[in-house]
């Protein structure tokens, strides 16, 4: 297995929702040596709430646990801290921030809010997130093509900017990450079979049945 | 410097072995079983059988960043994180730092080290296939390289004898391309990789798709039994360890097989860099190693020597063997050592959706996928370049059946998520790789922290490998419309170096003539006859498919010569 097959694998673990930026962000996180220290970083306490907040409106408790009681906001503390460098960090901080102001904007702090008011506030960043996306495009197109000539020129990776992977994007594939990946997960929102003993090539499914964890 | 009166006899056995790897293992069991006393010298650390898989039954959860990389790790394992999964979190342990064990890239060269008892027999993954007869006559037919000095039936026996004892499963498929070996049950193919086989078989006469061939037990035999080892139990977390001894590997089944012989010795944490000379005697006495934790300096002396270091390792010892008798290293009046490395090229597929089979699921995360054999430059097919490539992949269903509509996440989303998803078909090549005197590897004046020689690679992909790669992926995609997949797209990652397929041989390849080779048909070292050198390094072309199988089958051929030479005396 590579690289590509493992980031897929990843990808197929989520349902395709982790988007090919947001493998690029984990790329540079895990591939290009960074020089900044990778334990110095923690979120203030009033961002680990948030953060866990957030993660528990992207996977609510329901007959199966939550993010929260999955430890999902620490996780990604941890994930955002070890794992990315500075520019991601605070880009993530960033998005943290800006929704704190439009929980204030709606009446206060982001866990005080009602559930409709949550989920409005991450629609809200998820279509900022996308037009983030459409701007960091239309700049690299511009880039790669000369605008006199038409030609598309070789990019030179030396000076590329280190482009950010928008917050929302981040925030939801750590989530479904830490998410199905945790003990909660895996054993009971997913069918969790650490033995399997056989390998059966075509099984009937069974109506309501889960998909395997691992 | 000599240890002279008891030392010397306390560090005298009849064979040294170095290296304990897939190889080292294979050649270990071979001369015990023949009544030898053999010393296993191995420069990392000692990993027992099942207490030293640390994390073999650990779940995700139990990693603090859940299986992925962190920054600090790309730091240490620069190397190791160029493939994508080696540096994760849940076998990790079982790889080098590369920050402690540096080498220089004139070109990149992705070099991905294990140095513990059992090398990466333990990591390794488990792809058995046997040459075939046009695999060992391609170089003379075609006037690359250097033909090789033996052919499939001097080979086949061998083949056969180190299947029955590692345990292969796979299906028998009567096909020239890939011979048909002693097979334990094959493994299930699931619906779509079955309807994606009837699609290739049918549209593009002359190809096929079979089940991997695989170094897993599915049914044991009662040498394999008596040995610890059961069947396979599926959970696919084979490189952290087999607690079931299931793949194999050194621990699970050639080491059992050398300590049941009461003849062998297992030294971890020596450093071997050189072959130890006599220009009077002709012929090597033994190996000198350091010791990679307090660097002191031991000698061990043998009749016969086995270099199982790896390729790339194998190569660096004799390179620093220089004697008057061989002034350019051990065996290398051709100047042919540490050039002609080769890998199996990889990264280059297609993959797809596949619609339907919504009711049906599978059991199990098979260690295992599909096998497309070579079909390019076969029978009638021609091609802009020589050689060929197998393809490698499988199907699945991914998570989250596609049916949450707007929703981005939430409740009901969750729900779906949770639920089977889309099936997927992939796969990819592995190809071919010339042997060109050009790719090569050096020692340079740096030195690592044992005071050794540092190693340089200059190495590439040249247009042989990269016309190939083109055709890996056109071909994928045509196979993959023609039997159905939807949604077909292909990669090819062109950032990949040679090593990336973790295959490296060719360094001391085998030949007829010394003037163009390092080793003769036996293993020999020209001019170094009891040097015996079996891994990777031996090889004098590369086929397309996984050299594990043949590196198993060429040691115990070549210690079985050994032994019948030592007893006519003549070693």
């Amino acid at each position: 297995m590579n690289r590509r097959n493992a980031l897929q694998r990843v990808a197929i673990m989520m349902g395709g929702v982790i988007s090919a930026p947001t493998m690029v962000a984990m790329m540079q996180g895990c591939s290009t040596p960074g020089t900044e220290s990778a334990t110095s970083f923690s979120f203030s306490p009033d961002y680990q709430k948030l953060v866990a907040e957030i993660a528990e409106v992207i996977i609510p408790k329901t007959d199966t646990p939550g993010a929260k009681e999955a430890g999902v906001g620490s996780f990604i503390e941890t994930m955002i801290g070890d794992c990315y460098k500075e520019f991601q960090q605070k880009h993530f901080v960033a998005g943290l921030d800006a929704i704190s102001a439009k929980a204030k904007e709606a009446g206060g702090d982001f866990a005080s809010l009602s559930e409709e008011q949550k989920i409005s506030i991450l629609k809200s960043m998820e279509t900022g997130a996308k037009d983030e996306l459409e701007l960091q495009k239309g700049k690299a197109e511009a880039k790669i093509r000369d605008s006199e000539t038409g030609l598309e020129k070789s990019v030179d990776k030396s000076t590329e900017e280190e482009v950010p992977t928008p917050f929302f994007n981040i925030m939801k594939e750590l989530t479904l990450f830490g998410y199905f990946t945790s003990e909660p997960g895996c054993k009971e929102a997913l069918a969790y079979l650490p033995i399997p003993g056989r390998y059966e090539g075509c099984v009937t499914l069974e109506p309501g049945q889960k998909a395997w964890a691992l | 410097m000599y240890i002279q009166g008891k030392g010397t006899e306390a560090n005298t056995y009849d064979a040294i072995v170095v290296g304990s790897g897939i190889s080292g293992g294979w050649a270990a069991k071979e001369l015990t079983e023949k009544g030898l006393k053999v010393l296993i010298l191995e420069r990392g650390r000692d990993v027992k059988h099942v207490e030293d898989y640390t994390t073999a039954q650990s779940g995700p959860w139990e990693f603090p960043h859940h299986g992925r990389v962190d920054q600090k790790v790309k730091e240490d394992y620069w190397a190791v994180v160029r493939t994508g999964y080696a540096a994760n979190e849940e076998h990790r342990h079982m790889f080098e730092k590369d920050s402690e064990n540096p080498y220089e890239e004139k070109k990149r060269f992705d070099w991905i080290r294990g140095y513990h008892t059992g090398g990466r027999s333990l990591m390794w993954g488990r792809q058995s296939y046997r040459w075939n007869k046009r695999d060992f006559t391609a170089n003379a037919e075609e006037g690359i390289g250097v033909d090789w000095p033996v052919r499939y039936e001097d080979v086949a026996p061998w083949y056969d004898y180190v299947e029955r004892f590692a345990g292969i499963s796979g299906s028998k498929d009567g096909l020239d391309v890939l011979p048909d070996g002693v097979f334990q049950p094959p493994m299930e193919m699931n619906c779509v990789e079955l309807e994606v086989k009837k699609g290739i078989e049918s549209n593009f006469p002359g190809r096929h798709m079979t089940i991997g061939r695989v170094a897993h037990l599915t049914a044991p035999t009662e040498e394999q039994t008596a040995l610890g080892r059961a069947s396979c139990q599926f959970r696919n977390r084979c490189m952290r360890g087999c607690p079931y001894g299931a793949y194999f590997s050194t621990q699970s089944a050639t080491l059992p097989a050398a300590v049941n012989t009461g003849n062998l010795t297992l030294i971890n944490d020596k450093i071997v860099h050189q072959v130890i000379f006599d220009d009077e005697l002709k012929k090597a006495v033994g190996v000198r190693a350091i010791d990679q934790n307090t660097k002191e300096e031991v000698e061990y002396f043998s009749k016969i020597i086995f270099l199982n270091a790896s390729a790339i390792n194998s190569a660096w010892i004799m390179m620093q063997s220089k004697s008057k008798t061989h002034p350019n290293g051990l065996g290398n009046a051709s100047d042919q050592l540490g050039r002609n490395i080769m890998d199996h090229h990889l990264a280059a597929g297609a993959s797809g959706s596949w619609e339907g089979f919504d009711d049906q699921y599978y059991v199990g995360r098979r260690p295992n996928g599909i096998y497309v054999p070579r079909f390019t430059n076969w029978g009638k097919d021609k091609r802009d370049f020589v050689r060929g490539f197998g393809y490698q992949g499988s199907a699945g269903r991914s998570n989250g059946d596609g049916t949450n509509g707007e929703d981005t996440f939430g409740a009901d989303f969750k729900t779906a998520m949770t639920k089977p998803g889309p099936w997927y078909f992939g796969m990819q090549g592995f190809g071919e790789t010339l042997p060109d005197e050009r790719n090569r590897m050096e020692l340079t004046t740096n030195k690592d922290k044992w005071g050794l020689p540092i190693i340089s690679f200059d190495a590439e992909y040249r247009d042989n490998e990269w016309k190939m790669r083109e055709t890996m992926v056109n071909e994928a995609a045509n196979m993959l419309e023609a039997a159905g997949v939807k949604n077909v797209s292909t990669y090819h990652d062109k950032e990949k170096a040679p090593g990336i397929g973790i295959h490296e041989m060719g360094t001391a390849r085998m030949g007829l003539d010394p003037k163009t080779s390092c080793l003769n048909k036996n293993n020999q070292v020209w001019g170094a006859e009891n040097v015996f050198v079996t891994d990777g390094a031996f090889m004098t072309s590369s086929s397309c498919v996984n050299p594990s199988l043949t590196y198993m089958a060429m040691t115990a051929r070549a210690a079985d010569f050994a032994v019948r030479e030592m007893k006519k005396m003549n070693l």
